[in-house]
């Protein structure tokens, strides 16, 4: 027991000194997640994007059309940035990125909704922008609609409609909704949640690597297993330990960041989510080992990392549903320890059920720690035989 | 005596160029490591992306129905919201409570609440209200329910009205209800699609990333062993450090030319994405694009100390940049530090560009901005990697030094 330990104190020691002669490490493990942090939650402050530049193509010109401009003008994600004389030109104003929308009024709006003569208006928005086109899109409907309220209801009160009554003629079922546990639609809160773990994660998937394939590289593998009297586990336990430290202060500190700093919702308390953050550092570490187990190859093995680190931000599901996805990728993504992660927040952070809820997740990013198991002998031949090969 | 001068400089100069870009065409062929990012990545990352991304948007998100008025009216108004492309009601629950477990099992992700009163409300002409709750994990659901809901609701308002009307003309009837018609155009993505969106911006940071970690390899493997000595031939001549950096970047332009056309014109193709590019427009774009990137990425390579780093030191950039270009968070809505920064890399003009042009079927004069800052980050990368692969070379001939001197 007593040289296991002061094996232990040796690899840790060992490892510590690696890590500190290398500025890569430090760069990797604090400053790039750091940076990540503090990069999207001010990137998304706002919480939803305000004032967004939209163009008015008002030909009418008359007072009800200004003052229907103005109205759509104050709310607060679109902000009229220029008029243009005609469709060709804010669809030109458009395609150089000048504005997300454009609204329309084609002359004579005014006269013929006086007359009955039903004119009719339309509202234009870029697709290829999804978010900024969706924001808007709801903002012009709803003044559209209003402007259509606002005219029935004179012509409702002038026949002698009380105010009740004329609203529940023009809007007889109204849809009233609750967005649960994010009723701001917060995008931060939506993205920095499963954006900033992925990040960490790709981090973990790479250094683990890099600190395996480095021994083989520099041919240090043999003092290393030296080191640990031999014996694999031991000499990875000793070795990854200080790097599962040092990321669990760095996991701890964003859920500490984002839910009691920013107060993003933890409606589970914070202790399910630290739990979920321990796990997901050493599934990580364990599928790094994993990884070099199975293509002993430094730069193969980091390859690999990267694509699965990469793959995990879209197949997890937070931004695109999985539902919506191929079946063949809906298997697939259980692979991937963020889609794991991913449904914890979700349980958890945001809606606040139980943890019995989501132990099928807990579980899988335990079966994800154990996985270096599988490659154990495989690795030990690498570290013992291989050669670094380019 | 002049004339002579100019042409055996001319001459050297181009045999020196042609020898860098041999030498630096056999490496990268040579190297599996950089053919992996030139070749592979570029040609298989688009696939996976397109087949993640292929059916654009959610369909029949599943929900739970509380109907506690049991009126014909709610009846309809269910079977209606059921019968919609993107909303399936998967279970009927007896309350909230019953509904709001059957969301924990996962089982449905939204709760659609007719309450008990809609119907006695409708009848004597006062609002009536449904209630929609919706899981939060994915603004999809969200916007599928409540977009179905909404529209369904609107229908159903104006037969109610057409009917409390009576006896007015069907075309009477419309002008009071809707004084005002309207008409909603999306433009450049007419299915709203996640595929359409995303996957142009995804393509061009491909290219940028890609030779990011091809370069940065490259270089790390020069440093490892310290190659750089065998450039300082050539960099002894006057003016070497040109030709270094011209015929490398000639070497992997002439790659990229081939894997951007693959990328720009190919794979929006194969995936049919809308593309409305003008041939002329598009090429005038990709090739500064291009420069710019090749430039950045030598640059950058500067930082990386062997083969392998190059992975750990790029590849988690992706996102940021990804984001920082306001593809998806609105550029106009990206603070001002950030904004500043973002002009730094490529492939903020780069995405924006070709967004424009690809999808949104730009003109050179309207993309001309971005055109004009991708050739203004030619020049100055390019005056970067010429002295960043000076000092190279000028540290690498120290490092012999002192061993030579040993």
């Amino acid at each position: 027991m007593r040289t296991v330990l002061h094996r232990i104190a040796m690899l840790i020691m060992r490892e510590g000194r690696r890590m500190c002669s290398r500025p890569l490490y430090v760069f990797c493990m604090v400053i790039a997640p750091l940076f990540c942090y503090i990069f999207f939650t001010t990137l998304m402050a706002d919480g939803l994007p305000t004032n967004l530049p939209v163009g008015a193509v008002d030909q009418d010109n008359t007072s009800t059309t200004r003052a229907l401009l103005r109205n759509l003008d104050a709310f607060q994600q679109t902000h009229i940035t220029a008029h243009y004389k005609d469709v060709t030109e804010a669809r030109r104003a458009m395609q150089r990125g000048d504005i997300y929308a454009f609204y329309y009024i084609p002359q004579g709006t005014t006269a013929d909704a006086i007359a009955g003569r039903q004119p009719r208006v339309s509202f234009y928005t870029n697709g290829s922008y999804l978010i900024a086109g969706s924001l808007l899109y709801k903002d012009l409907l709803t003044m559209t609609v209003l402007a259509n309220a606002s005219i029935g209801q004179q012509t409702l009160l002038a026949r002698g409609a009380t105010e009740q009554q004329a609203l529940g003629f023009l809007q007889p079922i109204l849809i009233d909704t609750h967005p649960l546990h994010n009723p701001w639609l917060n995008y931060s809160v939506y993205l920095s949640n499963t954006l900033i773990p992925g990040i960490l994660m790709l981090l973990i998937f790479l250094v683990t690597v890099y600190a395996i394939g480095s021994e083989v590289k520099e041919g240090t593998a043999q003092t290393w297993l030296r080191t640990a009297g031999g014996n694999l586990p031991l000499a990875l336990a000793g070795k990854l330990l200080p790097h599962t430290i040092v990321f669990f202060i760095m996991a701890a500190g964003y859920n500490v960041y984002l839910y009691l700093i920013l107060g993003y919702p933890c409606n589970s308390g914070i202790i399910p989510m630290l739990l979920a953050s321990f796990l997901m550092v050493l599934a990580s570490q364990s599928f790094g080992i994993f990884l070099y187990g199975l293509l002993p190859s430094l730069r193969f093995a980091l390859s690999a990392a990267s694509l699965w680190g990469v793959i995990s931000f879209s197949i997890s599901g937070f931004s695109f549903p999985v539902m919506a996805m191929h079946p063949t990728l809906q298997a697939l993504s259980v692979l991937f320890p963020l889609r794991h992660y991913f449904l914890i927040y979700v349980d958890q952070a945001l809606n606040g059920y139980p943890m019995l809820y989501s132990w099928e997740a807990y579980f899988a990013l335990l079966v994800f720690a154990l996985l270096p198991l599988f490659i154990l002998k495989r690795l030990h031949k690498a570290l013992l035989h291989y050669r670094y090969i380019p | 005596m002049k004339l002579i001068n100019l042409r055996s400089t001319l001459h050297e100069g181009l045999s020196d160029i042609f020898h860098v870009w041999s030498m630096e065409m056999r490496n990268v062929f040579r190297d599996a490591g950089v053919l992996i990012f030139f070749i592979l990545v570029p040609l298989g990352y688009p696939l996976i992306y397109a087949f993640i991304y292929t059916n654009e948007t959610v369909r029949e998100v599943p929900v739970v129905a509380v109907d506690e008025s049991h009126s014909a009216t709610s009846r309809e108004f269910l079977r209606r919201v059921d019968g919609a492309a993107d909303v399936h009601i998967v279970a009927w629950a007896a309350d909230v409570e019953e509904a709001k477990s059957i969301m924990r099992e996962k089982g449905a992700y939204g709760t659609i609440y007719v309450p008990e009163e809609f119907n006695d409300r409708l009848a004597h002409g006062e609002q009536a209200t449904v209630s929609i709750f919706c899981d939060m994990s994915g603004l999809l659901y969200y916007k599928a329910l409540l977009s179905t809901c909404t529209e369904v609701s609107l229908d159903m308002n104006r037969s109610i009205q057409v009917e409390r009307l009576g006896g007015a003309t069907p075309r009477q009837s419309e002008v009071s209800t809707r004084p005002i018609e309207y008409e909603y155009v999306t433009l450049f993505n007419p299915q709203n699609g996640f595929a359409s969106f995303l996957i142009p911006a995804v393509l061009m940071l491909i290219i940028q990333q890609t030779l990011l970690l091809g370069v940065g390899m490259s270089v790390g493997t020069f440093r490892e062993k310290n190659r750089f000595l065998e450039l300082s031939s050539i960099d002894e001549h006057h003016h070497g450090t040109f030709r270094i950096v011209i015929g490398k970047s000639l070497a992997y332009l002439m790659i990229y030319m081939l894997m951007g056309t693959y990328i720009a014109c190919f794979v929006p193709h194969l995936f049919s994405l809308v593309q409305l590019a003008d041939s002329w427009t598009l090429a005038s774009f990709m090739l500064p694009y291009l420069l710019a990137c090749i430039f950045f990425a030598m640059t950058a390579s500067a930082v990386v100390r062997n083969r392998e780093t190059c992975m750990l030191l790029f590849v988690f950039t992706s996102l940021p940049l990804l984001f920082i270009s306001g593809i998806s968070w609105p550029g106009a809505s990206v603070p001002t530090f950030w904004k500043v920064l973002s002009w730094v890399f490529p492939s903020t003009f780069g995405i924006n560009g070709f967004v424009h042009i690809n999808t949104m079927g730009a003109a050179l004069t309207d993309v001309s901005s971005e055109i004009r800052a991708l050739w203004i980050q030619t020049g100055f990368y390019f005056v970067t990697t010429c002295l960043v692969y000076r000092w190279q070379i000028v540290r690498s001939l120290k490092v012999a030094g002192i061993k030579g001197n040993k």
